[in-house]
């Protein structure tokens, strides 16, 4: 269950997305998460689709891993989808089907918003599992801390900040196994964790949560001591292994990025009242 | 000179002699030397070796390494990259996900130009041989793995000395031996000082000298051949000895006539075959 969790992973490759600089990747996604609010037409949206797809087969990532990312989030895609269908108002497919009093009618507005809605969450994970797919974590949050470093001007801690990041993606998948090994341990003593009222399952969460902490906090401590010995005294003076140089394929790709979106503005203000739109 | 040296080295958790984790410590570490450390749980093993880098400063007494004394802020640094600290449990001291990211930490806090990084990262995993992962996740890798990934760390500092506090306490078999290993080629074909402690006799019985650890002082200090003579004394602070002084120390209770400076199995091989010869003879 937990093995599902695939936040912050990275898979090592020699793609063009692994290649890219990270500073232009946080970039690029960040532009394509607004250009996913700024597609307002059933066109652009297969125009971003097929941008994604095309992405998708440039990180050489398998797709499985992909639709992997968006399992922890079927439910809120089923519910959006759902929701949407029955209560975005228009013109009616077929006549109002009465269930127990309730009136049913499906509106091909509400039909397009979820599949709109639909599309939206699924490309925004889609992409954002690409970024950290195909990314170290030590590139991402360098990419960051270099994104942010102005702000050091203003006091604004980036090392630090880049620093936990770098420590908590480190950590992720060692506290996840930890879960596990908990769960086990007391689901053998008897414990169950799916069955009774939300309050009872709650305090079944108890016993998993104290040992959990207990153990974080003795790891950050010695963590602490080890980086001491490696002589961590925060990022003054400190230097970086990965140097980052913007290269051709780095401006190509802000031009295609661009590219893609002044096409769907252009397609959002042409087709404007001639193909529906949201 | 020596090259680490505690004077008159006392310390209480809470600045309390009345309670101290460590009483009038005296030793002194040469360069090169390969040194083990002994003694039962909360026989004060580890706040001695945190001693050794400055992580730890003396209640009373002095710290030298390398002629630098511990409680000099301005040396602190420099003696934390002579003298590198491994520990007992690998996921606590990896600092980044990937391992060739990891190695790098250390030489990228002393502000160590990128070129020069690339080329010590590449050579201290080849030293502990974990060229091949470099790339890996460091979360995947066996314990074995990731000790020696943190030995790496150590070494892309160029340190002169490694102090390891149970470095293989929490290893199977294989991860023990590899790590066992790499220990070994570091001092002798680097000579890198080592300051290993453990628990395992076996461990203990390879290193040159064995300091013997009780209750916050120290109680031997020789090679291993003279400290496991002393097999009833160390057995009455709860240590074992290694099995073939075991043997030794039970023939003994026999009134069987054997040496008990027997610490390895070739040895024993050797006097348990001498003994039986002369049997024959007699007989
Ligand atoms: N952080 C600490 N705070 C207070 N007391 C400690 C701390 N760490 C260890 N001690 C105490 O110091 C003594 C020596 O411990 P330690 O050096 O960890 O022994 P060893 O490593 O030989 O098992 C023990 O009595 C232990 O309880
Ligand atoms: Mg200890």
């Amino acid at each position: 269950m937990l093995k599902d969790i695939t936040i912050g992973q990275f898979f090592p490759g020699d793609s063009l997305l692994h290649r890219l600089d990270p500073r232009m990747k946080i970039v690029l996604t960040v532009l394509y998460i607004v250009l996913l609010f700024v597609a307002k037409s059933i066109v652009s949206f297969a125009a971003v689709t097929v941008f994604s797809l095309i992405l998708v087969f440039l990180s050489k990532i398998s797709p499985k891993l992909i639709l992997k990312s968006l399992k922890p989030l079927l439910f809120i895609i089923v519910f959006t989808t759902v929701l949407n269908i029955f209560y975005v108002k228009g013109t009616p497919i077929f006549e109002p089907i009465d269930i127990l009093g309730w009136q049913f009618t499906i509106t091909y507005e509400g039909l397009l918003t979820a599949v709109v809605m639909v599309l939206r969450i699924t490309l925004l994970i889609t992409t954002t599992s690409l970024l950290t797919y195909t990314t170290s974590p030590i590139a991402l949050t360098d990419g960051i801390e270099r994104l942010l470093s102005p702000l050091n001007a203003v006091k604004v801690p980036v090392h630090e900040f880049s620093m936990m990041m770098t420590i908590a993606l480190r950590f992720i998948p060692t506290l996840i196994e930890e879960t596990e090994k908990i769960m086990a341990a007391q689901k053998s003593r008897g414990s169950t964790f799916s069955e009774g009222g939300l309050i009872k399952r709650a305090k079944a969460l108890i016993p998993i949560l104290v040992p959990l902490f207990v153990s974080a906090f003795r790891r950050a401590e010695e963590l602490a001591t080890a980086m001491e010995c490696r002589c961590y005294a925060g990022g003054k003076g400190r230097t970086r292994l990965k140097q980052y140089k913007l290269c051709a394929r780095d401006y190509i790709s802000l031009l295609t990025v661009i590219a893609v979106f002044a096409a769907t503005i252009a397609i959002n203000i042409l087709l404007q009242g001639i193909v529906f739109a949201i | 000179m020596a090259f680490i040296k505690t004077e008159n080295l006392s310390f209480a958790y809470d600045d309390d002699l009345s309670h101290a984790a460590l009483k009038n410590i005296n030793i002194e570490i040469n360069e090169g030397e390969f040194v083990a450390i002994l003694g039962h749980n909360g026989s004060g093993k580890s706040t001695l070796a945190k001693h050794l880098n400055g992580i730890l400063l003396p209640t009373e007494g002095r710290v030298t390494v390398d002629g630098m004394d511990t409680a000099d802020d301005e040396a602190l640094i420099k003696i934390r990259r002579t003298a590198g600290m491994v520990f007992q449990n690998p996921d606590n001291q990896i600092v980044a996900s990937i391992v060739e990211e990891d190695v790098a930490f250390a030489p990228e806090n002393l502000g160590i130009d990128p070129l020069e990084i690339r080329k010590r990262v590449d050579e201290a995993l080849e030293t502990v041989g974990m060229t091949k992962y470099k790339n890996h996740s460091a979360h995947m890798l066996s314990g074995g793995q990731k000790q020696r990934v943190a030995i790496a760390g150590l070494l892309a500092m160029k340190p002169k000395c490694i102090i390891l506090d149970e470095p293989t306490a929490m290893l199977d078999p294989k991860g023990r031996k590899e790590v066992m290993k790499t220990i070994k080629k570091l001092n002798s074909e680097e000579n890198i000082t080592i300051v290993l402690i453990t628990h395992y006799m076996d461990e203990a019985a390879k290193a040159k000298r064995v300091i013997v650890m009780n209750k916050g002082e120290v109680m031997l200090d020789d090679t291993p051949h003279y400290v496991f003579q002393n097999a009833g004394l160390l057995k009455s602070i709860g240590l074992d000895v290694p099995q073939s002084t075991e043997l030794m120390f039970e023939l003994r209770k026999q009134d069987i006539k054997v040496p008990l400076a027997v610490i390895s199995d070739d040895e024993c091989v050797t006097v348990l075959k001498e003994i039986l010869e002369e049997d024959r003879v007699t007989d």
